[in-house]
């Protein structure tokens, strides 16, 4: 056969069927315009029913809306990561979730959401004090406070009647209390290491007794005070009459084992060990219990997890991923949401924590009263970078572990204040985001 | 029949004459064996110079995560140097290095002097050696802390039956030397194989006439080691020495799971410090500025050791 094919047929034919395939493409096109896509990236639960349940919302929504959405959950630990990689590109999800300083750190690459903070606000008798400090940014609110996870103390019941012992209302009671308790084989327990759990209590207790990390412009070191010097020094009492030296390598969930051992009659923490005793049938359900955080000469003070969402500025679906947002903060949506999530996901908006989840379970009716004395990390600085580095460095815990080993008090805070020096020099320079 | 490309070009394919001159071009000796190195290039320039490069970058600039920083010059390498929990870092990395390496060496030494006698099931004691090496670090150290765990140590608890050790037993994870023990004990275990099996290969290798004519001299079993099995593993020793030291002074996963580089920054290796500075901390600028630290210190062990193996 001498089918001779020369360079002009050739292109005759390959453009017939191009055009072909753009005609099949322009038929189909407006199908896909059509099915607009909105897309939330989050973390996977630690109570994987809150996530289901978030699913089940997104896909009602986005069938009122007529549209696709998509949820999204990663583990907590890769998000941050994720959230960069996402800025770097300018691409991603259009909806994202946020931890503390988040709002802060990406104030440039976030819409304000000032409108539906607003309204939620008047519709459920307002936001809690710490959802300003945490989503107000000098230029508006770059995302809207979602749920905040309470930090309250978990108690063993028997072992504190048995010593007979009421719940202890402040630190320096806990430490009275604390030395009994170990005397009689049951110890208190706060991480002095390299855990999450140990920065929210020694935030949380300085706070207590007056003290403060950085001034309130965020960059002048202010942790050198006598009120640090006596929040030290009711650690190494701690640690010496109500403590095991465990806690000095603990992890975050090293206090959840000592209080389902049995061993363990008090610690700081969420109520993980309570729902995991819960879940697992344990018997020691039973024994556990929950109070408020205690006090200190400055009152009540708390450096709860807070969780924001954000929507990205690079998204193109803005308008509607606020839709989304006042669809799943709807009263019976968001309830749904919460008794999912078996009281874990505490809102940050004063009508919506009045739900029966906590008021009808005596183990949990103090929980909400939490949100009252909250602050975000930094407090009463803004969030910002340097208070990040901080905390990732361990350096606060870490000064309360150099003085339990000998290191003299004031020597111990000399050293944390020279790395929050180097934390707030290198910090990421921000115009006006301080 | 074959049809060379002359006669395809006669059938009227213009096309394939190209094909002909781009195969006699490509056939070239000169053009041949770039075109062979060059996926490996592509792949070095891709995996290792861009990276590296960005990471001179970054160490060189004020870069956040999300936020592009501008040119500082070596401000990275001056803060670094003036913090107290680098100095720590850097002492920590030589003190864990130096140990664990002298235990992989003796003991895989002797590890593999043991698996080259004739066992029974020697194939399936040497595949069982390997386990640690083979098992994801991850992994295995995450069993590990649970034996070293404050309130479960299988590790104290054992101890504490056998009478070696008062109740409750070390604190593992939470004392400094302790904490330093663990990670050290954690990354013998894991490197020890490696050294066994290379050694063993080394050991194979050498002729058994040696070992007849030491024998035939009078030579003791400690004299035929001394004399001959240690010479001529000089070289097998020094590569896999070499190896070690690189990958225990970059070891990451260990430390990570173990302690997070605590109690009070006493097992943070360039690592773990540049991790959590960098990464979890966000300010990547310090953190590529940590983890450069490394890129000397090793170009320095690895001239050194080359050195020796070529004087040999």
């Amino acid at each position: 056969m001498s089918a001779r094919v020369n360079r002009r047929q050739f292109l005759k034919t390959t453009a017939g069927a191009a055009a072909g395939l753009s005609g099949l493409a322009a038929v189909r096109a407006p199908a896909f315009a059509q099915k607009r896509e909105l897309t939330f990236l989050s973390w996977n639960h630690f109570v994987p029913a809150s996530d289901d349940e978030l699913r089940q919302q997104a896909e009602e929504f986005g069938k009122q809306a007529g549209v696709t959405v998509r949820v999204d959950t990663i583990a907590h630990l890769q998000l941050p990561a994720k959230r960069a990689a996402e800025v770097q590109a300018r691409s991603g999800h259009d909806l994202v979730h946020m931890t503390a300083d988040d709002p802060f750190l990406y104030e440039k690459a976030l819409v304000d959401v000032g409108d539906v903070v607003d309204e939620l606000g008047k519709k459920y008798g307002g936001w809690y004090p710490f959802s300003k400090e945490v989503a107000l940014t000098p230029s508006g609110w770059r995302a809207v406070p979602w749920f905040w996870i309470s930090f309250p103390a978990t108690y063993n019941m028997t072992h504190f009647r048995k010593a007979r012992l009421e719940t202890p209302k402040t630190w320096d009671e806990l430490l009275k209390h604390g030395t009994v308790l170990k005397k009689q084989g049951n110890p208190v327990g706060i991480p002095i290491s390299h855990c999450a759990d140990a920065n929210t209590t020694f935030w949380s207790v300085l706070w207590c007794y007056g003290g403060k990390v950085l001034e309130a412009d965020g960059k002048t070191p202010a942790i050198n005070s006598d009120k640090t010097a006596q929040v030290v020094e009711w650690y190494k009492e701690l640690f010496k009459d109500a403590m095991e030296p465990e806690v000095l390598s603990w992890d975050d969930a090293s206090n959840n084992r000592f209080i389902l051992s049995g061993k363990g009659s008090w610690i700081h923490n969420p109520i993980s060990p309570y729902n995991t005793a819960l879940a697992k049938k344990m018997p020691i359900a039973d024994d556990i219990n929950h109070h408020n955080s205690p006090a200190g000469p400055a009152g009540t003070h708390s450096a709860p997890p807070i969780q924001t969402v954000g929507i990205w500025n690079f998204s193109k679906n803005v308008d509607l991923a606020k839709e989304f947002l006042r669809f799943h903060f709807g009263k019976e949506n968001f309830d749904k949401w919460i008794v999912a999530s078996n009281a874990f996901n505490h809102p940050p908006l004063r009508n919506l924590a009045d739900h029966p989840v906590w008021a009808n379970n005596p183990k949990f009716v103090m929980l909400p009263k939490e949100a009252e004395f909250a602050h975000p990390r930094g407090w009463p600085a803004k969030p910002n970078a340097a208070v990040r580095l901080i905390d990732v460095n361990y350096v606060l815990p870490d000064m309360v572990a150099k003085a339990i080993a000998g290191m003299p008090i004031k020597r111990a805070i000399a050293w944390a204040e020279d790395q929050i020096k180097l934390a707030v020099q290198g910090r990421l320079e921000t115009k006006g985001k301080v | 029949m074959a049809v060379g490309p002359r006669a395809i070009e006669a059938a009227g394919f213009p096309g394939l004459g190209r094909f002909a001159r781009v195969r006699e071009w490509w056939e070239q000796e000169h053009v041949f064996g770039y075109g062979l190195i060059l996926p490996a290039l592509l792949l070095i320039v891709c995996l290792v110079a861009y990276p590296f490069s960005m990471a001179i970058y970054f160490s060189l600039s004020d870069y956040w995560v999300g936020s592009p920083g501008t040119f500082i010059g070596l401000q990275n390498f001056r803060d670094i140097l003036g913090n107290e929990i680098f100095h720590q870092t850097v002492y920590n990395s030589f003190v864990f290095t130096s140990i664990a390496v002298v235990f992989k060496t003796v003991l895989g030494l002797w590890l593999a002097m043991l698996l080259f006698r004739t066992l029974r099931f020697k194939r399936l004691i040497r595949g069982a050696v390997l386990l640690p090496w083979v098992i994801p670090t991850a992994l295995s150290t995450l069993a590990w802390w649970w034996m070293f765990d404050s309130l479960y140590s299988v590790v104290n608890w054992t101890a504490i039956r056998l009478g070696i050790v008062a109740p409750p037993g070390p604190n593992w994870l939470g004392v400094t030397g302790y904490a330093m023990s663990a990670v050290i004990a954690v990354n013998v275990w894991r490197g020890l194989p490696f050294f066994a099996v290379i050694v063993l290969a080394g050991l194979v290798s050498i002729p058994r006439e040696y070992y007849e004519a030491a024998e035939v001299d009078g030579a003791s079993s400690w004299g035929r080691f001394r004399h001959v099995t240690l010479p001529l593993l000089k070289p097998v020793l020094a590569v896999v020495i070499l190896f070690s030291t690189i990958f225990t002074f970059a070891d990451f996963n260990i430390v990570q799971v173990l302690t997070r580089g605590g109690p009070v920054n006493t097992t943070h290796l360039f690592a773990t410090l540049a991790y959590q500075q960098g990464l979890v901390g966000g300010n990547l600028g310090q953190g590529a500025a940590i983890s450069l630290f490394l890129f000397p210190m090793l170009a320095a062990v690895v001239f050194i050791q080359l050195r020796y193996i070529r004087k040999d």
